[in-house]
């Protein structure tokens, strides 16, 4: 579903690469967590995935599809909902839904469904005609969300989706996560929270300081770290 | 004291981006040409206008001394900078106290109201400086060097100068306060916004014609007359304004004649403006914060039903439409850009409604307009034309389209739009406000000129041909650098120079497509003209669409 080939970034005139020539492959129906400390490079792969980068080298390809080459039949393939999603402030919840659901062409009794079933189960259904500006933090980031899921991407790309989000939204959005790979997409996701990524990932890559540490399931990496420690451990040990 | 002085300097810091500036400087040097080329490009451009100002703020002394006035000149001079402050200290005022982000980190420290309120104010004040410097400053040059004042005017200058934007600028950010504070404005600071642009362009309108009236009716052939008349009128408007403003006849009292007096007069008026400061301080402090809370609060919608809920969602819209529905969208519900795109359908027409009826214009004046009219349909279509192309060569919408969107453009920038269709969407909404500009403008002079049918097709039809490469051209330099980085949507519009060379370019390709196609359309054969025109128009159009199709999906990639 996604394949990252040897991909770097250097930022203007820095002498240290953000991302340095890494690779990894994100297959269909699972779940994928990147993890890694502040500054690892998390967001600027993330970043160079959904085309907001562009890499110095490397190659990225989605479902099939080479994001620099043919970049509008990439870009239909995925959604994205970054960390700190800045909205339109003057738009209002449901006009969003309608300009996503318009130009990822999602049909008329597909999109009222939809919105009617993710409005409800992230409890923003009284706000949706409101201004984005009266949004809190996590109501952004749940219509973020609504934008993103209502198209059904192939492949659900989230950069730290729990932070911000109430309890009850979190556990929606994992079982989410969940049913979306298991109708044969994927989900690839950063995040800080390390339980969550051991809980629900199927396959985790550990990136510092912009290279790929270890890439794997909870079990492979910990055959790799010799111990039976949980990912938290592992993650410190590997990171220090 | 030294709190207030620390956050004046970030407050300063944050307006200017000066760490930023310096942060480009050592790491990204593309970015810190892309920030420097307007500190150098603007004065640049500007120095004609400014050379023109100076040459008349001479003038008006000299105007003055030759009829023993020349007393009058700083209490002039005091009037004008006033209503400069108060129109650029407007957005400088709401920016800094009611939309900077800052606040909402600022109003949880343990910090007081008031040391805040003064850091800034004194921020918005330094940058007012910079503007009384440009425009007051010469005044008081040429006053001194006109009577020949020394260096006792000279000190006296320097503390008018860093007195003069004080008062007003307190009593603006006072009265600010209290609007805000108001409940019946609570979530409404947008409408006030754009009723404050719209009272703004009233009073320029308004002195303007003003003006006119006073020097038209008393029939002067020549400037010099009309200013003497204007001014010896002790019953005219201008004199009721300087006499009614203490502070400006403060201010000629003081550097008239340097006496002891002139001391006494000045710390007068120092003493008005700390204490007009003082007030707004004290005040302020009991109701920023408060004000500051109703201002960010926003209108809520009705809860929607679920039929309701199906009917916004309603049919599938085309992309081009969806794009061109959220590019209207942010237009029409931000003020700036509401001001800066939408308002000239309102203000072209009413300003020309204005001009024509202060023309005075006789029975027999209109039925020999309409006969010439009727003579040469053509000339005439191709003038509002020309008009048209003109004031089209000035719209900025689409040389901000992606500026405007600021950091929420990654939303542009992933979802799967084909350039087309961001070329369509986006200079539809362009299109749409020019060709409402151009038929509200028509109707006005219809009252004066009974333009058939036809013409007004053409008119519009060709007008809008000739507007199509400027917009496309806006696009295509917005698309090639777009300001994103803004904290403020004012800067997005105002300080983009994206605008500036749109304005530029546009004239200037409008001078050479209008002087040729006019000149062979009025020496050779008026539909020679036309058709030059016209294709000059369609293959200036074809090429820069071709340019921007090519080519926006990948500069997407790297904004």
């Amino acid at each position: 579903m996604l394949k990252i080939e040897n991909i770097s970034k250097r930022f203007g005139n820095q002498s240290v690469k953000a991302v340095d020539g890494i690779s990894f492959e994100v297959k269909k129906g699972e779940i994928f967590g990147f993890v890694g400390p502040n500054g690892a490079g998390k967001t600027t792969t993330i970043k160079m995935i959904v085309n907001l980068l562009k890499p110095d080298s490397g190659k990225i390809v989605i479902n099939g599809i080479d994001n620099q080459v043919n970049i509008l039949d990439a870009k239909k393939q995925f959604s994205y909902v970054p960390d700190n999603p800045e909205l339109f402030e003057k738009i209002k919840g449901i006009e969003y839904i309608k300009f996503m659901a318009d130009v990822y062409g999602v049909p008329v009794a597909e999109r009222n469904n939809l919105t009617e079933k993710y409005l409800n189960l992230f409890e923003i259904k009284d706000a949706i005609n409101d201004p984005i500006s009266s949004y809190s933090h996590g109501m952004k980031q749940k219509l973020a969300l609504i934008g993103a899921l209502i198209h059904k991407p192939e492949l659900f790309i989230l950069d730290e989706p729990m932070v911000g989000l109430d309890p009850k939204a979190a556990f929606e959005l994992k079982k989410i996560m969940r049913s979306h790979c298991d109708q044969g997409k994927s989900v690839f996701f950063s995040t800080h929270v390390l339980d969550v990524a051991e809980k629900i990932c199927d396959r985790i890559a550990i990136i510092k300081k912009g290279k790929i540490l270890e890439v794997g399931t909870m079990d492979e990496i910990r055959t790799k770290a010799g111990s039976q420690e949980s990912l938290e451990n592992i993650f410190l040990e590997l990171t220090e | 004291m030294k709190e207030v002085m620390r956050l004046i300097k970030l407050f300063l810091n944050n307006s200017w981006g000066i760490s930023q500036l310096l942060y480009n400087r050592k790491h990204n040097k593309k970015a810190y040409k892309r920030q420097l080329m307007p500190i150098i490009i603007v004065p640049i451009a500007l120095i004609l206008t400014y050379g023109m100002y100076l040459t008349f703020m001479s003038s008006l002394y000299i105007g003055l001394k030759t009829i023993n006035q020349s007393s009058v000149y700083l209490s002039i001079g005091y009037v004008f900078i006033t209503i400069m402050i108060l129109v650029f200290g407007f957005m400088y005022i709401f920016s800094e106290f009611y939309f900077s982000k800052s606040m909402d980190e600022l109003m949880t420290l343990p910090i007081k109201p008031r040391k805040i309120i003064v850091s800034k104010f004194i921020s918005i004040l330094v940058i007012q400086y910079f503007f009384v410097g440009i425009a007051f400053v010469p005044m008081l040059i040429i006053f001194g060097v006109g009577e020949g004042l020394g260096l006792g005017y000279a000190i006296l200058s320097l503390l008018v100068f860093l007195t003069i934007p004080v008062f007003p600028l307190a009593i603006e950010t006072l009265v600010i306060m209290l609007i805000m504070k108001s409940f019946a404005l609570k979530g409404k600071k947008d409408i006030l916004n754009i009723v404050y642009m719209f009272l703004i362009i009233g009073v320029i309108f308004g002195v303007q014609f003003f003006m006119r009236g006073q020097l038209g009716s008393i029939g002067a052939d020549n400037f010099q007359d009309a200013l003497t008349n204007l001014l010896t009128n002790e019953q005219g408007l201008l004199m009721i304004i300087i006499q009614y403003i203490p502070l400006s006849i403060l201010v000629a009292w003081s550097l008239n004649q340097i006496t002891l007096l002139s001391i006494i007069w000045i710390g007068c008026f120092i003493l008005i403006s700390l204490m007009g400061s003082g007030l707004m301080v004290f005040i302020g402090e009991k109701i920023y914060f408060s004000s500051l809370i109703n201002a960010k609060n926003s209108k809520k919608g009705k809860k929607l039903s679920a039929q309701a809920q199906k009917k916004e969602l309603g049919k599938m819209s085309h992309q081009a439409m969806s794009v061109f529905k959220m590019d209207m969208r942010l237009l029409l519900r931000t003020p700036v850009y509401f001001f800066n795109n939408l308002s000239v359908i309102i203000i072209v027409p009413i300003y020309i409604v204005f001009s024509l009826s202060f023309m005075q214009l006789t029975l027999t004046d209109l039925s020999d307009l309409n006969g010439f009219y009727k003579e040469m349909p053509m000339l005439i279509n191709f003038i509002f034309i020309a008009f048209f192309a003109f004031f089209g060569g000035t719209a900025t919408t689409t040389a901000t389209t992606f500026s405007r969107e600021g950091k929420g453009v990654w939303l542009t920038r992933i979802i799967p739009v084909s350039a087309k269709d961001q070329i369509i969407g986006r200079t539809a909404s362009a299109l749409i406000i020019q060709s409402l500009g151009m038929i509200f403008t028509l109707i006005c002079v219809f009252f004066y000129l009974k333009l058939t049918v036809s013409s007004i097709m053409i008119i519009v039809f060709i007008g809008l041909l000739g507007i199509s490469p400027i917009l496309l051209f806006g696009l295509f330099i917005d698309m090639r650098r777009p300001l994103l980085d803004w904290d403020n949507p004012q800067k997005a519009v105002k300080n983009n120079m994206n605008a500036l060379i749109t304005l530029f370019v546009g004239m200037a390709y409008e001078g050479i497509s209008i002087g040729i196609s006019g000149t062979l359309g009025y020496f050779v054969n008026p539909f020679l003209g036309y058709g030059v025109y016209c294709l000059i128009s369609v293959t200036a159009t074809i090429i820069l669409y071709k340019v921007v199709n090519n080519n926006l999906e990948k500069r997407l990639l790297e904004f």
